[in-house]
């Protein structure tokens, strides 16, 4: 073999070396991906409305009395390792954005949305899936879930609650259809948010949202 | 905090009762939106009612203090009647001929005394717009018969001034508020105090109804759901560690092997050409 046969070869070589390498780290970084989109829009389409009733309905002119809501207080997902505090979070006066717990082991409901009795509507819970200072969070791993697992969440009242995983899908931030998963009519769900898909360094943002449905067992 | 919000959107939220007239140029309603909302109230004292719509009875001993609705009525006019229980429209107490309901509107039409105790019908129109997260509508109507009345929020007036048939609004933090009405510029309370708990992406509508004289001040309220708003985004991590994607990096690095294989694949070539 001649010293330039042999040089071309060893090009060949690293070429291969260098383009399965950009494979494995290709593959290891895939997105979440989507699955079950389509029944979690399904989820999110209101029930079909009685024909009008014959009769005009007339309720007492009562001012308004305080909710009866469960809100979650533990949520359970055996697959990827969460066993975390719920806290009732709201808006963020300044964003207007969700004020998801400070603490990354930590997870939020949003308190104006339904809670775990309502018989219709999104249930939302969000939580940290790291931090530039305390690390991963509650919700590292959420974006493994897939159809199938299973969840439990613990109310006020005690009572265990568990769900099923119908859906994961991830969206960019700019294009997430949030009226859908902060809904309060559709068949009752349970939504979990957090952060995903290609990071900016410079902003310290992640560029996409991983969302994950989960339906009453 | 939460009152002085408040009373910042209570400065720009005295709105005149409107007119059936005026409702329809101010909704301004799309072609395709025929129907419209109508809801009742009742805020006559001591006078339950027949409500007779275009001649037909709608509704059947109609209470005071009661709401009811919504009906989805066509865009049109209507007439109107209400009649003592059982009585025949003919003897009808109160009428109102050729009330026009726009099209994709929502519209309140109360029964009520006007500041001198006569009974009269006035419609409002309902802002059903949505609010921002976190928040809820306050809607105070003066339906009394009674002078011009402050609406105070822990004791802090919020809407001033309020006159029959008007209302005042604003869209103020959800949550609870302890509310009382007072005579415009005293501290002489009229009705309260009492809790109001304003759910999140509602709008109740707190109608002041009945006599001062009569002493049978009251209020009648009615809640309009479904106007609440989602969050702005659920910003949930800053990290880093979960990125997924590829860095720049991996396209140096695979560039740099594509013409590895070029090269070495073209070297070959020539290679064995140049040994034949």
């Amino acid at each position: 073999m001649t010293v330039r046969n042999r040089g071309a070869l060893a090009a060949l070589a690293a070429g291969v070396a260098a383009l399965t390498a950009a494979a494995l780290v290709a593959c290891a970084n895939q997105p979440a991906g989507t699955v079950g989109a389509e029944e979690a829009s399904t989820l999110a389409s209101p029930a079909p409305t009685a024909a009008s009733a014959p009769s005009v309905p007339v309720t007492a002119g009562e001012l308004p009395a305080g909710p009866k809501i469960i809100p979650p207080v533990r949520l359970l997902i055996p697959e990827i390792g969460v066993t975390a505090t719920v806290n009732a979070v709201g808006i963020n006066e300044r964003t207007n954005e969700f004020e998801v717990p400070p603490s990354v082991d930590q997870i939020g409901w949003y308190r104006y949305g339904p809670g775990l009795e309502a018989e219709a509507g999104s249930v939302v819970i969000a939580g940290h899936v790291d931090s530039a200072k305390q690390g991963k969070g509650a919700f590292f791993r959420l974006r493994e879930l897939d159809q199938g697992d299973t969840l439990t969440a613990t109310g006020s009242d005690g009572e265990a609650r568990r769900y099923r995983v119908v859906a994961r899908e991830e969206y960019a931030k700019t294009r997430i259809p949030l009226d859908r998963y902060f809904a309060r009519d559709g068949k009752p769900r349970l939504t979990l948010i957090t952060c995903g898909g290609p990071f900016d360094a410079k902003a310290r943002k992640y560029r996409d949202n991983i969302v994950v449905t989960a339906v009453p067992v | 905090m939460q009152l002085s919000y408040f009373r910042r959107v209570a400065a720009g939220g005295a709105v005149a009762a409107l007119a059936f007239a005026g409702v329809g140029a101010l909704t301004a309603s799309p072609a395709y939106a025929a129907t419209s909302k109508v809801s009742v109230v009742h805020g006559i004292p001591d006078t339950p009612v027949d409500v007779y719509v275009n001649g037909k009875k709608t509704l059947d001993n109609f209470k005071p203090g009661d709401v009811a609705g919504p009906l989805n009525l066509e865009e049109g006019d209507y007439d109107i009647a209400l009649t003592k229980p059982g009585e025949p429209i003919g003897s009808a107490i109160l009428t109102v001929d050729n009330a026009a309901v726009p099209g994709g509107a929502n519209i309140s039409i109360a029964a009520h005394l006007d500041a001198a105790g006569k009974p009269k019908i006035t419609p409002f129109v309902n802002d059903v717009s949505k609010v921002d997260a976190g928040k809820a509508r306050l809607i105070v109507r003066h339906t009394a018969a009674a002078p011009a009345v402050d609406v105070r929020a822990g004791g802090t007036p919020v809407f001033e001034g309020l006159t029959n048939p008007n209302e005042a609004k604003g869209d103020v933090d959800a949550g609870e508020v302890k509310a009382d009405v007072v005579l415009a510029g005293t501290d002489t309370v009229a009705i309260g105090p009492a809790d109001l708990n304003l759910k999140e992406g509602t709008a109740t509508i707190v109608y002041a109804i009945g006599s001062a004289e009569g002493k049978t001040l009251d209020v009648v309220a009615q809640t309009i759901t479904g106007l609440h708003s989602a969050p702005g985004g659920v910003p949930s991590g800053d990290g880093g560690q979960a990125g997924t994607g590829v860095d720049t990096w991996w396209y140096v690095l695979t560039g740099a092997g594509v013409l590895l294989l070029l090269g070495g694949g073209v070297r070959m070539a020539t290679a064995r050409t140049g040994r034949k």
